[in-house]
């Protein structure tokens, strides 16, 4: 295993050379720049070797839960690349980038008609910044009503980013907990529930993959009190052209455009989010908004009542061609997406319920969740290593936190039904392996480095190169 | 067109075993239901995306850019989204499970550990938006740790940072400054700065230091770095930037790449993911995501930030751009740059611009027009030029790369003529 | 120093005086897991008795140290830092956590003995 600060050779040359002298004084300027010098060839063999150390949905199933891995369409990186798109200086005259203004604004009016919502922002680069925008909104709307409202309730199936993002606004959460159905509890909402209450945030259908049931009562509750609902989009691959949020009750929510709508997750980002909301809390979203008169594209940065602004630009705009791209390969089809991805989901559950637990016994939405507590001899995490032999990436495991040795399992439409066939082989298969011969499944993955050692890691950290 | 392999009969078996007679049966209750199709045009082929994208890119006009502030036309090498677009890369998830994401998390490790040789720090993480929200984050970090709330930002700040700053500064209840003093839980410093001015920033790290001030020195165009002097052999505490410059298209706007660094004292305390190296029982070695329990899904609310997504994908490209430029390319670039825009500041000097900069800069400059900025400006835009940052009246911000040629800086010259 | 009392988070109290050492139980860093880094609170920062005043990171969970009794932080254990290990290994001895300057004595009657805990834990196992 060689790091690339390891070559040193005669680097491809790219520019002209120009010998210039600096004039700067000598406490300005750098004494050495130790950076390695490596020839293209042996570049591109480094990082294609890197990358057959690495598994991405264009390898082979990848169900993690929430994280809606589905095959991302190779159109889509064609037109992103786009000269007229990726040549664009955000600071060009706005006359001129008539076509990045109507990527954004098509992609804004085709979310509005995908949530039911009014208006939407295209500025946050990911769904955990659409969840802190919500608050702020949500801070500066009872602020505009005179009112203090501190806290904000979740559930407890709830992902860690809504929590945190609360504690970035100073606020509190409380958290309720999930009924024998997997649903918030109504009774312990309405215990919580008070003038205190700023927001409910919920994620429907929730990280058990499970449709909110009482999400109706819940909202009819908070609506009452004055406080705000925020619907946590990530699981809208479940909903596309089937229920609206808006009509679900919610006055805000995010969309995670890495995971509905098809754009890579490169590894970890970069990703996109929407943030959708009702009208009377438009004026809060962040500037610049873009207007349309006349059919042509404006940046309106004149919005005194807006929150400010998240990103230095305008958002992910590389992305949004990509989600925008998406959208239109559907259209007016893409129920088709949604209904398949939970066909796919209740299939793969039938298929593996009788060797796993089921905390819930209910149809499942997109996804699903089922522990390996009931497994003797192993708990989840080697089930998980163990099905990477298999040549499968594992499903989502120890989330959501409500569930012991929980898998959360989400293979979305674009999987076969020969490959969940073979998922589910795989997945019986160990939960047996685990009772006659658990030492193959603790041992696992059978890979070249195998289980690594995380203690050590964090106790001895080893984050960065240095030269001797 | 579409992306779902089932054939009809795949979907009557499925339904079968699951033991319902149609899909309506399993979204039976995801209600309330949306009663007719979704108002959106009718789906498009391959072959209409193509017409429908390429029309829409050709609306817009790719210009010669001597503009800067925030995002800078460099030139990518071809290798760079050559190896970005494989697709074990591109299509991969973030690496929780170490042993199948051995590639990404070394690229990631190797990314650290180029942010680190740059900025003279001593940690990176992994990526974070970009460089705007990577101040606010270094500023959410400097609160906590200090335990005090009031933020100096000294002057040639870019302005779209200052306006995030603020949006995430009055969610989290901390307030702007303008003295420093030992309530001051950060004092914040660009270098070079929106202006383009190169300052030595020993003297206000001194003065916050002295009054127990985290020092953040933010940058806009890293590749400044190849020449200046690392940020962290003159004191600062944390490093924040945007990596934009590496290699990563203009892309009107994003996605780009927010690199965030720290002196060893604050590791607890940074936010994102960060990759360490390690070892498995066989000593062999190997790299992992670690320290997660500072991050939002363990801590939840007791996390110092939400970040969840990072700029993966783009930290990978300029991870390749600066090991194929390699030390002696990215100062080929900066040398390139520098002379680019000391070149045109010398000839706008002559047909009647005025130099703006207090002493040196690197590959930005202010100037005070003849003529009133937004004049010039338009004079430029019939050449095809975008010739500055108009600021106001008369004051433009300009600036240049590798990529404006001598040519082009005599077209610019000839233009105002 | 008096027996060591536990509370029903798991974390143990010996007291000397009006100086209470704390720390978790061997039950309490079993669950957790390896630990890899410890967020000590302020010296004299005050708390009450369940207020959270402590977090112990293992590799996967993030735990918080409540407050036994009530009282002022006069002292941590800083080598602890550098050795979160201790905790696991020693979890009554080496791997004391933090002192306290209790103000109310009287809360120690009503924390467990040491069979009563066991006895607790028992039945949590089941």
């Amino acid at each position: 295993m060689k790091l690339i600060f390891e070559y040193e050779q005669q680097p491809t040359e790219h520019l002209e050379q120009i010998q210039t002298q600096l004039d700067l004084p000598i406490e300005l300027v750098r004494d050495s720049l130790p950076l390695p010098n490596v020839n293209e060839t042996d570049i591109v063999r480094h990082y294609t070797n890197l990358s057959k150390k690495n598994f991405g949905i264009d390898n082979n199933l990848y169900p993690l839960g929430s994280c809606t891995m589905k095959y991302n369409p190779k159109v889509s990186e064609e037109l992103a690349r786009l000269k007229g798109f990726t040549s664009i200086h955000p600071r060009s005259p706005t006359e001129y980038s008539q076509g990045s203004l109507e990527v954004i604004w098509e992609l804004q009016e085709a979310l509005k008609e995908i949530t039911g919502m009014d208006d939407v922002s295209l500025q946050p680069a990911a769904g955990s910044q659409c969840e802190l925008l919500g608050i702020m909104i949500a801070k500066r709307h009872f602020e505009n009503k005179n009112e203090k409202r501190t806290k904000v309730i979740i559930p407890d199936s709830s992902h860690g980013t809504n929590p945190a993002s609360v504690a970035m606004c100073k606020l509190e959460t409380i958290t309720v907990s999930s009924d024998s159905r997997g649903n918030m509890d109504f009774n312990e909402v309405k215990k919580r529930i008070s003038p205190d209450v700023a927001l409910v945030m919920v994620t429907n259908p929730n990280t058990l993959g499970l449709y909110e049931e009482n999400l109706l009562e819940i909202k009819d509750l908070a609506h009452q009190n004055g406080t705000l609902m925020y619907c946590d989009g990530a699981n809208m691959n479940a909903l596309l052209g089937i229920s609206r949020p808006k009509e679900q009750g919610f006055d805000m929510m995010h969309l995670n455009l890495h995971k509905t709508f098809a754009t890579p997750h490169g590894g970890g980002g970069p990703g996109a989010g929407a943030l959708a909301v009702r009208s009377f809390l438009s004026d809060y979203l962040p500037v610049p908004r873009i207007t349309k008169k006349d059919n042509v594209f404006k940046l309106d940065y004149k919005k005194e009542k807006s929150v400010g602004k998240v990103h230095s630009f305008y958002g992910n705009f590389g992305i949004l061609v990509r989600a925008l791209c998406y959208i239109r390969i559907w259209g007016n089809q893409i129920r088709r997406v949604s209904e398949n991805a939970v066909l796919n989901a209740n299939y793969l559950f039938v298929k593996i319920r009788d060797h796993y637990h089921v905390p819930y016994d209910r149809r499942c939405a997109h996804e699903f969740v089922v522990s390996a507590k009931n497994i003797p001899n192993g708990g989840t995490i080697d089930i998980a290593k163990r099905i990477l032999d298999y040549g499968f990436h594992p499903p989502t495991v120890y989330f959501p936190l409500i569930v012991e040795e929980a898998l959360m399992i989400e293979p979305t439409e674009t999987e076969s039904k020969e490959t969940l066939d073979r998922y589910a082989e795989v997945l019986v298969k160990i939960a047996s392996e685990l009772r006659e011969k658990p030492e193959i499944v603790k041992e696992a993955p059978h890979t070249n480095p195998s289980r690594l050692d995380e203690v050590k890691a964090a106790r001895q950290p080893n984050l960065r190169w240095s030269p001797q | 067109m579409n992306y779902i392999p089932h054939t009809k009969e795949d979907v009557t078996q499925m339904l079968k075993e699951i033991g319902v007679s149609s899909i309506d049966e399993l979204i039976g209750n995801f209600k309330p239901h949306i009663t007719s199709p979704l108002k959106l045009p009718e789906p498009m082929n391959e072959m209409q995306l193509v017409s429908y994208f390429s029309e829409l890119s050709g609306k817009n006009k790719i210009f010669k850019y001597f503009v800067g502030g925030g995002a800078y036309d460099h030139y990518s090498p071809a290798v760079v989204d050559h190896l970005i677009k494989r697709g074990e890369f591109m299509t991969a998830y973030t690496p929780y499970q170490p042993e199948a994401s051995q590639g990404m998390l070394q690229a990631m490790y190797e990314f650290q550990s180029f942010i680190c040789l740059l900025t003279g720090m001593d940690v990176s993480n992994a990526s974070l938006y970009d460089g705007a929200s990577a101040l606010a984050e270094a500023v959410l970090l400097s609160s906590s740790y200090t335990k005090k709330r009031l933020v100096f930002v000294d002057n040639g700040l870019n302005p779209n940072y200052y306006e995030v700053l603020k949006t995430y500064c009055e969610g989290a209840d901390l307030e702007f400054t303008n003295i420093i003093d030992e309530n001051t839980c950060c004092v914040i410093s660009q270098n070079p700065d929106f202006y383009g001015n190169i300052k030595d920033l020993r003297p206000l790290v001194e003065k916050a230091h002295h009054n127990k001030a985290l020092f953040i020195t933010c940058i806009n165009e890293p590749t400044s770095l190849a020449l200046l002097k690392p940020p962290g052999e003159y004191g600062s505490d944390i490093v924040v930037g945007e990596g934009q410059s590496f290699g990563i298209p203009l892309s009107f706007g994003g996605p780009y790449l927010g690199f965030l660094a720290v002196k060893n004292f604050l590791l607890k305390k940074i936010p994102g993911r960060i990759v360490g190296m390690t070892e498995d029982k066989n000593g062999k070695k190997g790299f992992v995501l670690t320290l997660q329990a500072r991050e939002q899904y363990i801590r939840r609310e007791r996390a110092t930030s939400n970040i969840t997504t990072n700029q993966a994908l783009l930290a990978l490209a300029a991870t390749i751009y600066l090991a194929t430029v390699g030390r002696k390319g990215l100062v080929d670039v900066a040398k390139n740059s520098y002379y680019k825009a000391h070149l045109l500041y010398e000839k706008l000097q002559k047909v009647g611009f005025k130099a703006l900069n207090e002493k040196y800069f690197y590959n930005e400059f202010c100037v005070k027009t003849p003529k009133t900025a937004s004049k010039i400006f338009s004079q430029l835009l019939e050449q095809n030029i975008v010739g500055g940052l108009v600021v106001d009246d008369e004051k433009m911000i300009v600036c240049c790369t590798e990529k404006n040629s001598t040519a082009d800086i005599n077209s610019y010259q000839e233009a105002l003529k | 120093m008096t027996e060591r009392r536990f509370t029903q988070d798991h974390e143990w109290v010996e007291l000397s005086g009006d100086t209470a050492t704390v720390g978790i139980s061997n039950f309490a860093q079993d669950q957790l897991g390896d630990i890899v880094s410890i967020e000590f609170p302020e010296i004299n920062s005050k708390f009450k008795q369940k207020d959270a005043m402590a977090i112990v990171d293992s590799v996967k969970a993030s735990s918080d140290i409540y407050c036994p009794m009530d009282g002022t932080i006069i002292e941590v254990n800083e080598k602890l830092q550098d050795h979160p290990e201790l905790i696991n290994k020693f979890p009554y001895d080496q791997g004391w956590i933090l002192k306290l300057k209790v103000s109310n004595i009287t809360q120690f009657e009503n924390l467990m003995t040491q069979q009563q805990y066991e006895k607790f834990v028992g039945e949590i196992k089941e």
